[in-house]
């Protein structure tokens, strides 16, 4: 071959290759849909060696609206439940609500009681996990503990062994009850159209009213707990409350016709940095409100209220990110809708110097006064004669075209949206999960905690456990792979020159 | 004289050594189910006098307690993606493996933690824990069906841990 002709060969190949890397970059981040898997953190530096930008970067979960267009509507409960082993009980709730708007059914009263009481059960369980196991090394053991203790044995080794029995076995009573009436826990069968599958019968209430009298005292006691080993050091509340971990944005969450916190049912409510209401709308309205934002960086969609619009990673009120989740929904509302929960809200603001909170860190402490509400609501809803009655279905009979269905999840806001044909055969699925409501504010948080641990090069030691503080605050979902070996979150911090060259990477083991 | 019926042996007389073969996954996310499937294939391909209790779950961290508990021996069966090896390659680790204890990551409680709490707690986890942990090539798209290459892998991946779960339960057994 002369040169002229290996030239053109060469830049032939170049264009082939080029064009084909043009094409899988489209490809891969055009994904169908977006949970969330193992995450990694990207920190670019600028030529004096400040952190010029860090990016979270997670991959996608793929083809959920291909899997679900062509079936029942009916088994999207069921399907949905089982894309994510965190959060199964929100899914299958969010989907069945979205099945009653689909087919324009009300459910039964004690119908929508028996859900109401699951979900709350379901909450109550999700909450205490993250505040003894999976926050727990970072409040209950400490931020600068050694990393060997900073584990869930350093946390029963710090609230000692009695209590962690206690925890456990709450969560286990409490997923019993979820069994009870779901079948089993991971892939509940319970939600139907206009109602739900199985009552609860006079003769097994004891148990359950026994449960939810004890869920109460554990949700108390959790209150106390968090007191004596977080508010009262000083140090933890001054890093609660630091410029690190805190922005002022838009909060979004679900309300009662109280305005008060609901897990299970209401109108989404917003407010803006200051407190004040910006919108409430129900959840067939969800779209004149939520747009999702695509980053050339991330498979995640971040979303934005979509009448202020994208104005990049911005707090203020001219930007359009806001925050779901524990804290999220406490500044939304207007108080708990039960006393003890109310009295902790109040302590909680008054604590931190009134309404709204802005400070990530507080989701943890946010997260037990949600815990003290769920465990009310299981006493009253237990408690209520409807409870065991047998009127459990209203039958649909309208001709399905749309249905939205939305929930509080416990880290926040999510959507389910489903479109059918007249037999009620999907043909279009969207799901808008808590973590990606939370996305941008996420984004935000990793950026700002980088920018304040790096500076002229240097990288402070423990750059990756304040690192991965400011998200796990969130509790965000990286649901869908979260079981798999090796047993952790493989989060790897990668520092790049300005020239992109990797100078250092920092990995949790 | 007849002994009464009970409810659960006394206390002094030792059980039989119980062996569990966990296989983990999610069957709807493509190779995330192989830990699930060969959970399944080897429930068919075992008797009942074999004495390995064969269980499936979708469930991690520490909802795996409830299902483990009680068992002498466990064998778990789970998908990994390392990219350092081809799908269907067996990665072995055993119960030493998992005791590394890092700090707490996002909304997940591993193996080892798990293993860690209940041994803290005082429940009756297994005492002795055998990984297999599958290279997948794509646990992230929803489907119902594993990778080719997967497949191609899968009845000598059966295989491999049929045959160490046997050695593993005669081993117990002869101790």
């Amino acid at each position: 071959m002369n040169s002229a002709t290996q030239q053109a060969w060469n830049q032939g190949n170049l264009n082939a290759n080029a064009a084909a890397q043009a094409q899988r970059r489209r490809v891969t981040i055009d994904p169908i849909t977006r949970l969330e898997g193992h995450g990694k953190i990207d920190i670019f530096l600028d030529a004096q060696g400040d952190v010029e930008r860090a990016y979270l970067q997670v991959p996608e979960l793929r083809g959920f609206e291909v899997f679900s267009i062509g079936r029942p509507a009916e088994e999207m409960p069921q399907i949905t439940s089982r894309i994510c082993g965190v959060c199964p009980t929100a899914h299958h709730m969010a989907a069945t609500k979205a099945l009653d708007d689909l087919y324009q059914v009300e459910p039964p009263p004690a119908a929508r009681k028996i859900r109401e009481l699951v979900y709350n059960a379901f909450v109550l369980e999700d909450h205490a996990l993250h505040v003894y196991i999976l926050g727990g090394p970072d409040f209950i053991v400490g931020p600068q503990a050694p990393p060997e203790k900073r584990n869930v044995v350093g946390v029963i080794e710090k609230v000692g062994v009695e209590v962690g029995k206690k925890v456990i076995t709450m969560r286990r009573r409490l997923r019993e009850l979820i069994a009870y009436f779901g079948g089993k826990v991971i892939h509940p069968v319970l939600g139907l159209p206009g109602g739900v599958s199985k009552g609860l019968k006079p003769e097994d209430l004891p148990p359950f009213k026994a449960l939810a009298d004890d869920a109460l005292d554990f949700a108390l006691f959790t209150l106390q707990v968090f007191k004596d080993l977080v508010l009262k050091n000083p140090d933890y509340v001054k890093l609660i409350t630091g410029d690190t971990y805190t922005h002022r944005t838009y909060y979004m969450g679900m309300v009662d016709a109280n305005n008060k916190v609901n897990f299970y049912d209401g109108l989404i409510r917003v407010v803006d940095a200051t407190g004040k209401e910006y919108a409430k709308f129900p959840a067939r309205q969800y779209r004149d409100f939520v747009a999702e934002h695509v980053e050339p960086w991330s498979y995640v969609k971040f979303c934005f209220l979509k009448p202020l619009g994208w104005h990049g990673f911005e707090e203020g009120p001219q930007s359009g990110i806001y925050a779901v989740a524990p804290l999220a929904r406490l500044n939304v509302a207007d108080g708990m809708a039960s006393p003890k929960a109310q009295q902790a809200y109040e302590e909680f603001f008054n604590t931190l110097g009134g309404k709204p909170v802005h400070h990530t860190l507080a989701n943890h402490w946010a997260r037990v006064v949600e815990m003290i509400f769920a465990a009310e609501r299981l006493v009253e809803l237990i408690n209520d004669p409807e409870i065991t009655s047998s009127d459990l279905r209203v039958i649909p009979t309208a001709k399905p075209v749309v249905g939205v269905g939305v929930v509080e999840a416990p880290r926040g806001t999510l959507f389910h949206h489903y479109e059918t044909d007249a037999n009620g055969i999907i043909t279009k699925a969207n799901l808008i999960v808590a973590t990606q409501n939370n996305a941008a504010r996420i984004a935000m948080s990793v950026d700002k905690a980088a920018k304040g641990l790096i500076k002229k090069g240097h990288v402070s030691e423990g750059l990756l456990n304040m690192v991965e503080m400011a998200f796990r605050a969130y509790d965000p979902c990286f649901g869908c792979a979260t079981h798999s070996l090796p047993g952790h979150l493989p989060l790897c911090v990668s520092i790049y020159d300005p020239q992109r060259n990797l100078v250092r990477q920092l990995t949790q083991s | 004289m007849n002994a009464p019926a009970l409810a659960s042996p006394p206390a002094a007389v030792a059980p039989p050594a119980k062996i569990l073969l966990l296989g983990l996954g999610n069957d709807i996310l493509s190779d995330d189910a192989v830990g699930l499937s060969i959970a399944r294939e080897i429930r068919r391909r075992l008797s009942d006098s074999e004495g390995i209790e064969v269980r499936e779950s979708s469930e991690m961290g520490l909802s795996l307690l409830d299902e483990i508990a009680g068992f002498d021996d466990l064998v778990l069966v789970d998908a990994i993606q390392t990219g350092q090896a081809p799908p269907g390659f067996v990665h072995q680790l055993d119960g030493d493996d998992l005791r590394v204890l890092p700090g707490g990551s996002p909304h997940f409680v591993g193996v080892g933690e798990m293993l860690a709490l209940g041994r803290r707690l005082g429940l009756p986890v297994p005492r002795r824990v055998q990984v297999f942990a599958v290279e997948v090539k794509d646990p992230f798209t929803v489907g119902e069906s594993m990778t080719s290459p997967l497949l191609r892998a899968f009845p000598a991946v059966v295989e491999l841990v049929l045959g160490a779960t046997r050695r593993l339960r005669d081993e117990t057994a002869a101790s």
